[in-house]
């Protein structure tokens, strides 16, 4: 597959990159890249007027920017481009992907990590290599959907033997051609393979965890049949226990009414 | 009982659990459980940025919403390639007793 025909990141989210990256930028710079887009600064104001936050009356880019963190508006500000490059493709995947994110949060503010807002971009961006596909080889994907029911396989193997890679290589490809931050891309690349994670690992472990319980509980549709199988790895790394999973599932289906409700509103729109 | 969302609420349902303001346990409370729902209060929970509700029974049915039977046989189907492996088998027990307690105990069309 050429890489260098991969959709690009906007450039609002690279400039975003670039100046987090410099210690002697300010949150003003910042403010004013952001303030450049309408759409993205409308989203950052609505998040930090929100009740969860409990902030109110926020009005300016650089105040939201300052209360929320510039990780949390850097992280909004990839999620909202994704959109945009998934809402034209299939409403499952997004509705997945959505509940894959928001579960990966749940889960990582249960556990106390560090980085919740990161665990939680990286569940939404873990399947975007089968957006790619289904942009870059929509034959191919006709394809893999036959296998896939046919012969009841997972989405991985079925990718493999008819286009020789698979959506979570295909995804590491486009984070890296993205400049995305390893802890972002590794979760994407090593969702369906924990172990190969090295740097991080626990927050690869969380995205494969969420992807498991929200692929068990059937909420939308990511194209594959079957739950996989919860890797041992992953539920070491995480410390996790029969209790503490039931909770997790008690939570995540509760949380996932307010997801649906979310999609019910954009597909209204 | 069941958790749905405000857009799908209709009068004559009856709240199962208070609600507050901005649907935060901190906010305001504008609601008490045991009370029937009207349009005029549906209306204000909207205002109030309330945007799920917990009603008494199971009283929405979206279209192709499936019965307790067909989700406990669509569960038994995506389990069906892992459920030898041992932490699977754990999660789909408590998927299973997820599913009987907020369908099973107290859904209308259960007990039909």
């Amino acid at each position: 597959m050429d890489t260098r025909t991969l959709p690009t990141l906007p450039c609002v989210v690279h400039k975003l990159n670039v100046l987090s990256d410099n210690d002697k930028s300010t949150v003003q710079e910042m403010a004013r890249i952001v303030s450049s887009d309408q759409v993205l600064s409308a989203r950052i104001l609505r998040l930090a007027n929100s009740p969860s936050y409990g902030f109110y009356r926020v009005s300016t880019i650089s105040n939201a920017m300052i209360l929320l963190g510039v990780n949390v508006v850097k992280s909004l500000a990839l999620s909202s481009s994704i959109f945009a490059i998934m809402e034209k493709d299939s409403v499952g995947l997004w509705e997945h992907s959505l509940a894959v994110g928001t579960a990966a949060n749940l889960i990582a503010r249960k556990l106390g990590l560090a980085e919740c807002e990161e665990i939680a971009t990286a569940g939404l961006l873990h399947d975007i290599g089968k957006v790619i596909i289904s942009i870059k080889c929509s034959e191919a994907e006709k394809d893999i959907l036959t296998l896939v029911r046919e012969r009841r396989m997972y989405t991985m193997e079925a990718e493999r033997e008819i286009i020789d890679t698979d959506h979570a290589e295909v995804g590491g490809w486009l984070s890296k051609s993205w400049f995305l931050p390893d802890k972002l891309s590794e979760p994407i690349t090593f969702h369906h393979n924990v172990a190969s994670s090295e740097n991080h690992r626990i927050k690869t472990a969380v995205v494969h965890i969420a992807d498991v319980l929200i692929c068990a509980s059937g909420f939308g549709n990511s194209g594959e049949s079957f739950v996989p199988a919860v890797q041992k790895i992953a539920w070491d790394t995480l410390k996790l226990n029969e209790q503490l999973l039931a909770e997790l599932v008690d939570e995540v289906e509760d949380k996932l009414v307010e997801v649906k409700n979310f999609c019910l509103e954009m597909m209204g729109d | 009982m069941q958790k749905i969302p405000l857009m799908l609420a209709k009068a004559g349902m009856t709240l199962a659990k208070d609600v507050f303001r901005g649907n935060s346990p901190i906010g305001f409370p504008l609601c008490g459980k045991g009370t029937e729902l009207t349009d005029a209060l549906i209306a204000r929970f909207e205002d109030m940025d309330v945007q799920t509700i917990h009603v008494a029974g199971h009283p929405v049915w979206e279209d192709g919403e499936r019965s307790f039977d067909d989700l406990l046989r669509e569960l038994d189907d995506r389990f069906s390639k892992t459920l030898q492996e041992p932490l699977n088998a754990v999660l789909y027990d408590i998927h299973k007793k997820y599913l009987i307690k907020t369908m099973g105990g107290d859904s209308d069309r259960q007990a039909e």
